[in-house]
Protein backbone atom coordinates (compact mmCIF):
# COMPACT_ATOMS: atom_id res chain seq x y z
CA UNK A 1 0.00 0.00 0.00
CA UNK A 2 1.54 3.37 -1.09
CA UNK A 3 1.40 6.60 0.62
CA UNK A 4 -1.61 7.75 -1.33
CA UNK A 5 -3.88 5.06 -0.49
CA UNK A 6 -2.80 5.42 2.76
CA UNK A 7 -4.39 9.06 2.96
CA UNK A 8 -7.54 8.06 1.35
CA UNK A 9 -7.59 5.26 4.57
CA UNK A 10 -7.21 7.62 6.95
CA UNK A 11 -9.85 10.43 5.85
CA UNK A 12 -12.37 7.51 4.87
CA UNK A 13 -11.77 6.15 8.34
CA UNK A 14 -12.27 9.59 10.25
CA UNK A 15 -15.58 10.46 8.09
CA UNK A 16 -17.40 6.87 8.93
CA UNK A 17 -16.23 7.60 12.64
CA UNK A 18 -17.39 10.87 12.60
CA UNK A 19 -20.50 10.33 10.85
CA UNK A 20 -21.32 7.35 12.86
CA UNK A 21 -20.60 9.12 16.12
CA UNK A 22 -23.36 11.68 14.26
CA UNK A 23 -26.10 9.64 14.10
CA UNK A 24 -25.98 7.39 16.65
CA UNK A 25 -25.16 10.13 19.75
CA UNK A 26 -28.22 10.34 22.15
CA UNK A 27 -28.10 14.14 21.92
CA UNK A 28 -28.33 16.03 18.92
CA UNK A 29 -26.13 18.74 19.77
CA UNK A 30 -22.95 16.24 19.44
CA UNK A 31 -24.52 15.26 15.94
CA UNK A 32 -24.52 18.40 14.93
CA UNK A 33 -20.92 19.50 16.00
CA UNK A 34 -19.75 15.68 14.32
CA UNK A 35 -21.65 16.26 11.37
CA UNK A 36 -19.83 19.28 11.20
CA UNK A 37 -16.66 17.38 11.44
CA UNK A 38 -18.12 14.70 9.31
CA UNK A 39 -18.47 17.43 6.08
CA UNK A 40 -15.55 19.25 6.45
CA UNK A 41 -13.61 16.02 6.30
CA UNK A 42 -15.35 15.38 3.41
CA UNK A 43 -14.92 18.60 2.12
CA UNK A 44 -10.73 18.30 2.92
CA UNK A 45 -10.75 14.59 0.53
CA UNK A 46 -12.45 16.61 -2.20
CA UNK A 47 -9.62 19.55 -2.00
CA UNK A 48 -7.15 16.52 -1.51
CA UNK A 49 -7.55 14.62 -4.48
CA UNK A 50 -7.92 17.11 -6.76
CA UNK A 51 -11.23 19.00 -7.18
CA UNK A 52 -10.61 21.84 -4.95
CA UNK A 53 -14.11 23.81 -6.10
CA UNK A 54 -16.28 20.90 -5.49
CA UNK A 55 -14.74 20.64 -1.93
CA UNK A 56 -14.67 24.57 -1.28
CA UNK A 57 -18.64 23.86 -1.94
CA UNK A 58 -18.96 21.01 -0.20
CA UNK A 59 -17.42 23.22 3.20
CA UNK A 60 -19.53 26.02 1.70
CA UNK A 61 -22.58 24.59 1.84
CA UNK A 62 -22.45 21.78 4.54
CA UNK A 63 -20.43 23.10 7.14
CA UNK A 64 -21.20 26.03 6.96
CA UNK A 65 -24.98 26.99 5.54
CA UNK A 66 -26.64 23.37 6.31
CA UNK A 67 -24.74 23.30 9.87
CA UNK A 68 -26.54 26.86 10.70
CA UNK A 69 -29.68 25.39 9.51
CA UNK A 70 -29.71 22.54 11.72
CA UNK A 71 -28.48 24.97 14.63
CA UNK A 72 -31.58 27.74 13.97
CA UNK A 73 -34.09 24.40 14.12
CA UNK A 74 -32.35 22.80 17.01
CA UNK A 75 -32.54 25.94 18.93
CA UNK A 76 -36.31 26.51 17.96
CA UNK A 77 -36.91 23.01 18.58
CA UNK A 78 -35.27 23.44 21.72
CA UNK A 79 -34.36 19.91 21.00
CA UNK A 80 -30.57 19.87 21.80
CA UNK A 81 -30.72 20.66 25.85
CA UNK A 82 -27.71 22.88 24.89
CA UNK A 83 -25.37 23.27 27.75
CA UNK A 84 -22.05 24.92 25.69
CA UNK A 85 -19.65 25.72 28.22
CA UNK A 86 -21.04 23.18 30.66
CA UNK A 87 -21.85 19.83 29.50
CA UNK A 88 -19.01 17.18 29.62
CA UNK A 89 -20.30 15.14 26.37
CA UNK A 90 -20.20 18.49 24.65
CA UNK A 91 -16.74 19.19 25.58
CA UNK A 92 -15.00 15.77 24.99
CA UNK A 93 -17.10 15.65 21.20
CA UNK A 94 -15.79 19.02 20.19
CA UNK A 95 -12.35 17.91 21.64
CA UNK A 96 -12.69 14.36 20.27
CA UNK A 97 -13.53 16.00 16.36
CA UNK A 98 -10.69 18.79 16.61
CA UNK A 99 -8.45 15.57 17.67
CA UNK A 100 -9.60 13.75 14.21
CA UNK A 101 -9.52 16.71 11.83
CA UNK A 102 -6.10 17.71 13.61
CA UNK A 103 -4.61 13.70 12.58
CA UNK A 104 -6.06 13.79 9.33
CA UNK A 105 -4.48 17.39 8.42
CA UNK A 106 -1.18 15.99 9.97
CA UNK A 107 -1.33 12.95 8.26
CA UNK A 108 -1.72 15.00 5.12
CA UNK A 109 0.97 17.55 5.56
CA UNK A 110 3.40 14.54 6.34
CA UNK A 111 2.46 12.80 3.47
CA UNK A 112 2.42 15.07 0.58
CA UNK A 113 3.53 18.55 1.71
CA UNK A 114 0.09 20.05 2.02
CA UNK A 115 0.03 19.58 -1.92
CA UNK A 116 -2.66 17.25 -3.91
CA UNK A 117 -0.86 13.99 -4.66
CA UNK A 118 0.76 14.00 -7.80
CA UNK A 119 -0.97 11.26 -9.74
CA UNK A 120 -4.05 13.74 -9.07
CA UNK A 121 -3.81 17.48 -10.67
CA UNK A 122 -6.41 19.55 -9.36
CA UNK A 123 -9.06 20.16 -12.19
CA UNK A 124 -10.89 22.82 -10.44
CA UNK A 125 -10.25 25.17 -13.93
CA UNK A 126 -11.33 22.39 -16.16
CA UNK A 127 -14.82 21.54 -13.64
CA UNK A 128 -15.44 24.95 -14.18
CA UNK A 129 -14.72 25.42 -17.19
CA UNK A 130 -16.99 22.45 -18.12
CA UNK A 131 -19.78 23.86 -16.31
CA UNK A 132 -19.39 26.99 -17.71
CA UNK A 133 -19.70 25.46 -21.29
CA UNK A 134 -23.39 23.99 -20.15
CA UNK A 135 -24.19 26.77 -18.18
CA UNK A 136 -27.66 27.20 -19.45
CA UNK A 137 -28.95 23.81 -18.63
CA UNK A 138 -26.51 24.19 -14.98
CA UNK A 139 -28.45 26.89 -14.14
CA UNK A 140 -31.84 26.13 -15.18
CA UNK A 141 -31.80 23.45 -13.22
CA UNK A 142 -29.88 25.17 -10.29
CA UNK A 143 -32.64 27.89 -10.45
CA UNK A 144 -35.53 25.67 -10.92
CA UNK A 145 -34.55 23.42 -7.87
CA UNK A 146 -33.90 26.83 -5.70
CA UNK A 147 -36.89 28.16 -6.40
CA UNK A 148 -38.95 24.81 -5.54
CA UNK A 149 -37.15 25.11 -2.29
CA UNK A 150 -37.99 29.01 -1.61
CA UNK A 151 -41.37 28.61 -2.38
CA UNK A 152 -41.76 25.19 0.02
CA UNK A 153 -40.69 27.24 2.30
CA UNK A 154 -42.36 29.93 2.23
CA UNK A 155 -45.40 28.40 1.90
CA UNK A 156 -44.74 25.99 5.14
CA UNK A 157 -44.04 28.84 7.19
CA UNK A 158 -46.64 31.22 5.95
CA UNK A 159 -49.93 31.35 8.40
CA UNK A 160 -52.92 29.08 8.30
CA UNK A 161 -55.98 31.25 7.18
CA UNK A 162 -58.11 31.14 10.57
CA UNK B 1 -4.58 -4.09 -5.87
CA UNK B 2 -6.68 -1.54 -3.08
CA UNK B 3 -6.56 2.15 -4.95
CA UNK B 4 -7.83 5.19 -3.85
CA UNK B 5 -11.23 4.79 -6.14
CA UNK B 6 -11.97 1.31 -4.01
CA UNK B 7 -11.59 2.99 -0.46
CA UNK B 8 -13.39 5.97 -1.17
CA UNK B 9 -16.26 4.02 -3.27
CA UNK B 10 -16.55 1.20 0.03
CA UNK B 11 -16.61 4.39 2.63
CA UNK B 12 -19.79 5.80 0.36
CA UNK B 13 -21.18 2.81 0.01
CA UNK B 14 -20.78 2.41 4.04
CA UNK B 15 -22.05 5.41 4.80
CA UNK B 16 -25.30 5.02 2.64
CA UNK B 17 -25.79 1.91 4.53
CA UNK B 18 -25.07 3.66 7.80
CA UNK B 19 -27.21 6.38 7.43
CA UNK B 20 -30.38 4.45 6.23
CA UNK B 21 -30.19 2.67 8.67
CA UNK B 22 -30.03 5.50 11.16
CA UNK B 23 -33.47 6.94 9.17
CA UNK B 24 -35.49 3.46 9.28
CA UNK B 25 -34.27 3.75 13.45
CA UNK B 26 -34.69 7.24 14.42
CA UNK B 27 -36.92 8.35 16.69
CA UNK B 28 -36.56 12.33 16.24
CA UNK B 29 -37.19 13.86 13.04
CA UNK B 30 -33.88 16.03 13.20
CA UNK B 31 -31.73 12.92 13.22
CA UNK B 32 -33.65 11.43 10.45
CA UNK B 33 -32.28 14.84 8.41
CA UNK B 34 -28.99 14.60 9.53
CA UNK B 35 -29.04 10.84 8.42
CA UNK B 36 -30.37 11.92 5.01
CA UNK B 37 -27.31 14.34 5.00
CA UNK B 38 -24.89 11.80 5.37
CA UNK B 39 -26.19 9.16 2.87
CA UNK B 40 -26.21 12.52 0.09
CA UNK B 41 -22.22 12.42 1.90
CA UNK B 42 -21.85 8.78 0.66
CA UNK B 43 -23.12 9.17 -2.82
CA UNK B 44 -21.30 12.34 -3.15
CA UNK B 45 -18.30 10.53 -2.15
CA UNK B 46 -18.76 7.53 -4.34
CA UNK B 47 -19.68 10.05 -7.26
CA UNK B 48 -16.21 11.65 -7.21
CA UNK B 49 -14.66 8.43 -6.48
CA UNK B 50 -16.01 6.77 -10.19
CA UNK B 51 -14.54 9.49 -11.59
CA UNK B 52 -11.30 9.60 -9.85
CA UNK B 53 -9.43 7.53 -12.53
CA UNK B 54 -11.23 8.55 -15.35
CA UNK B 55 -9.63 10.38 -18.19
CA UNK B 56 -9.59 14.37 -17.75
CA UNK B 57 -10.87 16.00 -20.91
CA UNK B 58 -14.73 17.20 -21.38
CA UNK B 59 -17.62 15.18 -22.49
CA UNK B 60 -19.57 11.64 -21.00
CA UNK B 61 -17.78 9.71 -18.74
CA UNK B 62 -14.99 11.52 -17.93
CA UNK B 63 -13.85 13.07 -14.58
CA UNK B 64 -14.80 16.65 -15.17
CA UNK B 65 -18.74 15.28 -15.91
CA UNK B 66 -18.63 13.13 -12.32
CA UNK B 67 -17.07 16.37 -10.69
CA UNK B 68 -19.85 18.58 -12.52
CA UNK B 69 -22.54 15.93 -11.07
CA UNK B 70 -21.20 16.10 -7.52
CA UNK B 71 -21.19 20.03 -7.92
CA UNK B 72 -24.47 19.83 -8.51
CA UNK B 73 -25.71 17.07 -6.50
CA UNK B 74 -24.00 19.34 -3.33
CA UNK B 75 -26.42 22.32 -4.20
CA UNK B 76 -29.30 20.13 -4.78
CA UNK B 77 -29.30 18.29 -1.77
CA UNK B 78 -28.75 21.79 0.30
CA UNK B 79 -31.75 22.86 -1.12
CA UNK B 80 -33.54 19.38 -0.25
CA UNK B 81 -32.34 19.98 3.37
CA UNK B 82 -33.96 23.23 3.81
CA UNK B 83 -37.02 22.01 3.11
CA UNK B 84 -37.14 19.12 5.25
CA UNK B 85 -35.61 21.05 8.17
CA UNK B 86 -38.66 23.77 7.07
CA UNK B 87 -41.34 20.52 7.67
CA UNK B 88 -39.39 19.60 10.69
CA UNK B 89 -40.33 23.05 12.02
CA UNK B 90 -43.71 22.96 10.95
CA UNK B 91 -44.55 19.42 12.16
CA UNK B 92 -43.08 20.89 15.61
CA UNK B 93 -45.33 23.80 15.80
CA UNK B 94 -48.30 21.88 14.57
CA UNK B 95 -48.04 18.85 17.13
CA UNK B 96 -45.46 19.93 19.81
CA UNK B 97 -43.13 16.96 19.14
CA UNK B 98 -40.43 15.64 16.67
CA UNK B 99 -41.06 12.01 17.22
CA UNK B 100 -42.50 10.26 13.94
CA UNK B 101 -44.77 7.70 16.12
CA UNK B 102 -45.85 10.19 18.53
CA UNK B 103 -47.19 12.43 15.37
CA UNK B 104 -48.70 9.47 14.08
CA UNK B 105 -50.79 8.96 16.79
CA UNK B 106 -51.77 12.33 17.49
CA UNK B 107 -52.99 12.08 13.82
CA UNK B 108 -55.80 10.18 14.22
Amino acid sequence: MTSEPLVSAVISAAIIATAVVALFSTRVSVSLIFLFYSSMLLGIAFTVYGDALVGLMQIVTFSGAVSVLFLTVILMTGESRLRIGAGPTTIAAATGGVVVVAVVLTRLVAAGGGAPPSSYPDVSMQTFAFLWEYRPWDLLVLVTVFAAAMVTVANLFSREPS
Amino acid sequence: MITDQTVFLFTGVVLAFVGMASISSSRNLIKTVMAFQVVLLGANLALFASGLDAPLQSGLGTRLTTDSFVFLSILVGAAVEAVGLAVVVTLYRKYGTLDPSEIRKLRH
